[in-house]
């Protein structure tokens, strides 16, 4: 396959994880983008607005959900990138656990911002 | 399917002239996916304004933000990587499948082209009120 280039070691736990979240975030992104772009104008947003939609049990939940796999998806594939770069040794352990911490902050970070949106909790 | 040969790796930018469409995709994926991880940390920092204890801090600075024609260009820069991210993203998940593989130039330039075409008819949307 002269025209196959992927950053991924093809059959790999990460390679696997990142196809299933990407079919997840093709219909989620899609969804989040038109509704908060094309339905609602993002220069209408309003707390009030968001907090009615953030008080939905369902679009509550799919929003932590893409958070979580955005953020799985984007860190995995920036550590990916980096190591098809020729990270290796103790500096790809480094990144791999900056990353982590990022991640597990971002999601932390996202989940507060989530609770204070809504009045489900 | 094109001839197999070794053109190097295609971390070698210097080669730029000589890449296919292929590997274009994969440097066009790679570019798009760093851009929308980044506006992924962006925008749970702006977003973090809701956890302020008076809600209207997190209008008043969407809002703020969004009388910016910078902010509205920068939109439309966001959905066209979105859209590419998308589009390239199935086209990936189909040659993963081994489905099209001898057509993965087309489906590129196929991804290309709606982009635009999306790009483009959404600006009047994006613009609208700046």
């Amino acid at each position: 396959m002269s025209e196959h280039y992927s950053s991924f070691d093809r059959g790999g736990p990460r390679w696997l994880l990142q196809r299933l979240t990407a079919v997840f975030l093709i219909g989620v992104l899609a969804f989040h983008f038109f509704l908060l772009h094309f339905v609602n104008h993002a220069a209408d947003i309003t707390f009030m607005g968001t907090q009615t939609r953030m008080s939905q049990v369902g679009y509550f939940a799919t929003m932590v959900m893409f958070l979580i796999t955005a953020t799985f998806h984007g860190v995995n594939g920036v550590y990916n990138a980096l190591v098809n770069q020729g990270l290796s040794g103790t500096r790809k352990r480094a990144v791999g656990a900056v990353l982590t911490l990022a991640s597990i902050a971002l999601i932390a970070q996202g989940i507060r911002v989530a609770i204070a949106m809504t009045d489900l909790l | 399917m094109s001839e197999a040969y070794d053109r190097g790796p295609v971390e070698d930018f210097g080669r730029w002239r000589e890449f296919r469409a292929g590997m274009w995709a994969w440097i066009f994926h790679k570019f798009t996916g760093w851009v929308l991880v980044g506006y992924l940390f962006t925008h749970i920092a702006v977003l973090s304004t809701a956890t302020a204890s008076d809600p209207t801090v997190y209008t008043s600075t969407l809002q703020g933000l969004e009388e910016l024609l910078i902010v509205r260009i920068l939109e439309v820069g966001l959905l066209a990587v979105a859209v590419f991210h998308i589009l390239n993203g199935v086209r990936l998940l189909f040659v993963d499948l081994g489905l099209g593989l001898e057509n993965q130039d087309k489906s590129f330039y196929a991804s290309l082209v709606v982009t635009a075409a999306i790009t483009v008819a959404s600006v009047p949307t994006f613009l609208a009120g700046v």
